[in-house]
């Protein structure tokens, strides 16, 4: 489904991705871990063509990003650090736009973005101007707005970030729903969370994959918790 | 297309849901309208040459007030990174954005038609110099529109588009002042660039080429630059 081959991005001198490769396939959730700064976002933006690559390949569903973006930009939902949103504009008015820019046929629209209201628990505000919305409710609006042209590809870049503990739950929730019908990949500093979500992590670092392997697997080989793993990892690095 | 109209009912949904759509529309027709009495209260003429005139000069102050959001604000808040991975094409926002913004100005020019009116209840004015008028000073502010535009697509920040583009419709205004330093192709050259011509022949009535080439290419030519910028990431 994802291809990446041989990536590399500068901005200005400073390499922020250094010939970063791996694939990931139909229906895998995948979560990318790694400190701030360490390039997950740079990735991220790749994979959206918000970004061009310095140099390497970029495949998804079978089409190169530099070449066809639009095509692909279809299949992708997008959720960026910061929800994008437009905070005086109503959490329906926002949603439907979304859904206009995103090539959601006229007729369905209405469905759709009934449909995200409902999956992300977001009707009750439906209504309501993005800007007076809690932070867990604005974050949910900008999932809502990632899914609501059913897309084959879900870029989350930490998708949990500011919600409260039920809240998650129910991100985590609904991300899980997704397994099998989408390919999920999502950003996150809370190493649990990868744990209960994902099946493969790839544990980036300085620009650079250093872990791409399920999550069982690494487990297993480590015999200790990710979050040991990850941490082993770091101080490991550093030390050299 | 559709999505074009889209982002441009969007524009003028953000535009009215935030206060400084009505401050902006509120002000302004005030301001033309206590011009509008002023002029014609001096002049004792049936003529709207005048009042276009200050229109024109005043377009200066308020588009860019109007203008210096359309991308800043996108670049600041992250909207930006939203609109363009969804599969709509550069220019489609361009183009949206540029088509929202124009609606919202056009908004105001006809609000002042009732100037014609006002003078038409009491006396003869000539209609073709007036209509011609009204094309004059809406092409003015459509190209003080894109004009703004384009330096909001420089900057996430707005102070700086609203500054950079007061600089460039000053100079485009005021450039006739400075014809005397040049001489030859060079002063031909600056008299064409200025704005202050071309309304000045809709407003006695006439229609000409040169002035119509002349708003439309500049008009064109920002379009085209605010979607090479916007493209160029390495500004954001």
């Amino acid at each position: 489904m994802i291809v990446v081959e041989q990536v590399t991005k500068y901005f200005g001198r400073f390499q922020a991705l250094k010939d970063i490769s791996f694939e990931i396939s139909r229906g895998e959730i995948v979560g990318f871990l790694g400190q701030n700064g360490a390039g997950k976002t740079t990735i991220m933006r790749i994979l959206t063509s918000y970004l061009p690559a310095t140099s390497g390949k970029v495949i998804v569903a079978g089409q190169e990003v530099s070449k066809n973006s639009l095509a692909i930009r279809k299949k992708i939902g997008y959720l960026p650090e910061t929800p994008p949103l437009y905070s005086n504009m109503a959490v329906r008015d926002y949603l439907t736009f979304a859904a206009q820019l995103k090539d959601v046929p006229i007729r369905q629209q209405r469905v759709q973005v009934d449909k995200v209201l409902e999956e992300c628990s977001i009707e009750s505000v439906q209504y309501k101007t993005i800007g007076t919305l809690s932070k867990g409710y604005k974050q949910r609006v900008g999932i809502a707005q990632a899914i609501v042209n059913d897309p084959e590809v879900l870029i989350l870049d930490e998708p949990t970030i500011g919600l409260d503990p039920v809240q998650i739950i129910q991100v985590r929730n609904l991300i899980k729903s997704l397994e099998h019908k989408r390919t999920v990949i999502l950003s996150t500093h809370i190493l649990s969370e990868i744990q209960q979500i994902a099946q493969r992590v790839l544990i980036i670092k300085s620009g650079e994959i250093i872990v791409d392997e399920t999550l069982e697997s690494l487990l297993r080989e480590h015999e200790s918790n990710l979050e040991d793993i990850f941490l082993e990892l770091h101080s490991a690095k550093e030390k050299q | 297309m559709n999505k074009i109209l889209a982002i441009a009912q969007k524009e003028l949904k953000v535009y009215f849901k935030s206060p400084i759509a009505y401050i902006v529309l509120i002000s302004t027709i005030s301001v033309f309208n206590i011009f509008f009495f002023l002029i014609i209260d001096g002049n004792r003429e049936a003529s709207l040459r005048d009042v276009f005139k200050i229109m024109e000069f005043l377009f200066i102050f308020i588009v860019p007030i109007l203008t210096m959001k359309i991308f800043a604000e996108e670049k600041f808040s992250g909207t930006m990174e939203f609109l363009m991975t969804t599969p709509t094409t550069n220019t489609a926002i361009v183009l949206g954005k540029y088509l929202g913004s124009l609606i919202f100005f056009t908004l105001i020019i006809a609000i002042t038609s009732s100037y014609y009116f006002i003078i038409e209840f009491f006396s003869q004015p000539e209609r073709l110099a007036t209509l011609t008028g009204y094309v004059g000073i809406w092409l003015e502010g459509a190209l003080f529109i894109a004009i703004g535009m384009l330096t909001s697509s420089w900057t996430k920040n707005q102070i700086i588009a609203a500054i950079s583009s007061y600089v460039i419709l000053f100079l485009l205004y005021f450039s006739i002042s400075f014809i005397k330093y040049f001489s030859g192709s060079l002063e031909t050259l600056v008299r064409y660039i200025g704005t202050w011509s071309h309304v000045e022949n809709f407003t006695v009535g006439l229609i000409s080429m040169a002035d119509l080439v002349y708003y439309v290419s500049g008009i064109l030519i920002c379009i085209l630059f605010t979607r090479l910028s916007i493209e160029n990431r390495l500004w954001h």
